[in-house]
């Protein structure tokens, strides 16, 4: 009956109600009920659907009516002062601010490929969320969350969902509540406390944190139910929940990347990276060109200590505009690379050119092959000769002095 | 004199009164108390007087559909209720009896 009231009646229904919302609830259904089948004879009286003024013409106002009925039908006086109707809406709003925004911005961070954007997303979808949270929760002030419902807008709301939950069998709804309720406690902390931790890359931690996420939910769906202002937090929350628990599970199911579950080690993020390949002093080495004694470049195959191929990666004209059917790397040495023309212009496929000629003229081999481990002066006879009292300048030779500073590092290439 | 004051003691009774004639829904309830002569009734007093008899276990509620649109709540007396309306009669009638002979007697004075 309630449901069929339209325009001003049920702006009318709705202040009757506030002003009675200190009866108990089935009192208060009752005598709504009436109320509603009242104003709806006395809407038909006129010509066409009467207007707020026209009602309140007819019955007085709102609290005049609920006042008269009161007293008449000998209901306690009013104790608690009239829900703040200016309260509910803001409280309305501020909840379905937090409820929309939040997850929406939540969900995009799930969906976006790279870290940093999942991490930017979902902070500042939390950060929305929880603010307009608090903010419904402290417009309520001292009122009764359920206020809300005695505002127009949120009493068709929670018409609506009242209507889709009757549509539900009522053994599948009870079973729901017994089974499905407790499953989604745990399932909605577990994926939050663990995806927290996944996210913020400390994934050894996410076991612990499913575990204590489920423990937290757990006891905010209880708290939930004995203070009902923490539904301006679980809701949107639980909303939250809703988009990334079937994204973790078909994620974790179809193996596929979204950005909350991707492997973070190998972003750059990571204080402690290092680039694949061969790597001088932290520079990447692209190319090496051996020479021998005599100062002849020749190709070698390189190894290291545990006879591992050292391999860099092609970037010859093949490697950048042929086949791809062969290997990318190779510890063959020195590759070719691809080579400007006279100009410096890099010509494009099938123009490109490549050699493997070293772009540079090493110096001058040292005059004895003999590898010395210590650095060899080679005083010239000019030098002894001259008594200007200079210090014979030791020449270190290319190739066969250790530098110390020097560190070369490998990382298996992918 | 301003009939609503009166109308407030004795309204339960003509509530009681108008359902004894058939079982009615609030605005039913309203219009014949109207159609009586009581054109002072308010409203919503109708509608929390039915409550309180009903309340009191007076009356028995029914919902029935109608018509015109939407289901309506049909209240009647039950043993209670009828037993209630003589009683009150007696007590009215003794009463108006009463107010009857003060006032005649006065104006005779």
């Amino acid at each position: 009956m309630n449901s069929t009231v339209t325009g001003a009646v049920a702006i009318y229904l709705a202040q009757v109600r506030a002003e009675l919302s200190d009866l108990p609830s089935g009192e208060l259904e009752d005598v709504l009920e009436d109320v509603s089948g009242h104003l709806t004879e006395v809407a038909a009286e006129f010509e066409a659907e009467p207007t707020t003024e026209a009602l309140q013409e007819r019955l007085g106002t709102p609290r005049e009516y609920a006042a008269e009925l009161r007293t008449a039908a000998g209901y306690p006086p009013r104790t608690q002062p009239v829900a703040d109707r200016d309260a509910a809406r803001k409280a309305l709003r501020w909840g379905l601010v937090a409820a929309t925004a939040g997850p929406f911005l939540v969900a995009i961070g799930i969906f976006y490929w790279s870290h940093d954007e999942t991490v930017f997303f979902g902070v500042l979808g939390f950060a929305v969320l929880f603010l307009a949270a608090y903010l419904g929760v402290r417009a309520l002030r001292d009122n009764d969350p359920r206020i809300v419902l005695e505002d127009p807008r949120g009493r068709r709301g929670a018409e609506a969902v009242r209507g889709l939950v009757d549509q539900i069998p009522p053994n599948v709804r009870s079973e729901l509540v017994t089974i499905g309720q407790p499953v989604w406690w745990v399932a909605r902390g577990a994926i939050g406390g663990g995806g927290f931790f996944a996210l913020f890359g400390a994934g050894a931690v996410a076991v612990v944190g499913a575990v204590a996420g489920a423990a937290v939910s757990i006891w905010i769906g209880r708290r939930t139910q004995q203070d009902r202002r923490w539904l301006w937090y679980v809701v949107p929350l639980n909303i939250v929940a809703a988009v990334a628990v079937p994204a973790f599970l078909s994620a974790a199911y179809m193996g596929a990347s979204f950005g909350f579950l991707n492997d973070y080690g190998d972003y750059s993020s990571s204080s402690s990276y290092t680039p694949d390949g061969l790597v001088l002093n932290g520079t990447p080495v692209s190319n090496i060109y051996p020479f021998d004694a005599q100062g002849k470049q020749v190709s070698v195959r390189l190894y290291d200590q545990e006879g591992n191929p050292i391999a860099l990666r092609l970037e010859d004209c093949e490697a950048s505009y042929g086949r791809t059917d062969r290997d990318s790397t190779s510890n063959v040495v020195p590759h070719r690379v691809i080579t400007g023309d006279e100009s410096g212009n890099f010509g494009e496929e099938p123009n490109c050119r490549d050699t493997d000629k070293a772009p540079f003229v090493p110096p001058p081999a040292p005059a004895t092959a003999t590898p010395a481990p210590t650095p060899t002066g080679t005083p010239s006879a000019s030098a002894s000769s001259t008594p200007t009292g200079t210090t014979p300048t030791p020449t270190p030779a290319p190739g066969t002095t250790p530098r110390p500073a020097v560190t070369l590092t490998v990382q298996p290439t992918r | 004199m301003d009939t609503s004051q009166l109308l407030k003691g004795v309204l339960d009774l003509a509530v009681l009164a108008v359902l004894r004639d058939g079982d009615g829904y609030g605005y039913d309830v309203l219009r014949r108390l109207r159609q009586a002569g009581l054109e002072d009734v308010a409203d919503a007093s109708v509608y929390g007087t039915l409550r309180r008899l009903f309340q009191a276990g007076a009356l028995t509620s029914y919902v029935q559909p109608s018509e015109e649109g939407p289901h309506r709540k049909y209240y009647g007396l039950n043993k209670t209720g009828r037993d209630l309306l003589a009683q009150s009669t007696k007590t009215w009638n003794h009463f108006a009896d009463t107010m009857s002979v003060l006032l005649v007697e006065k104006e005779a004075a």
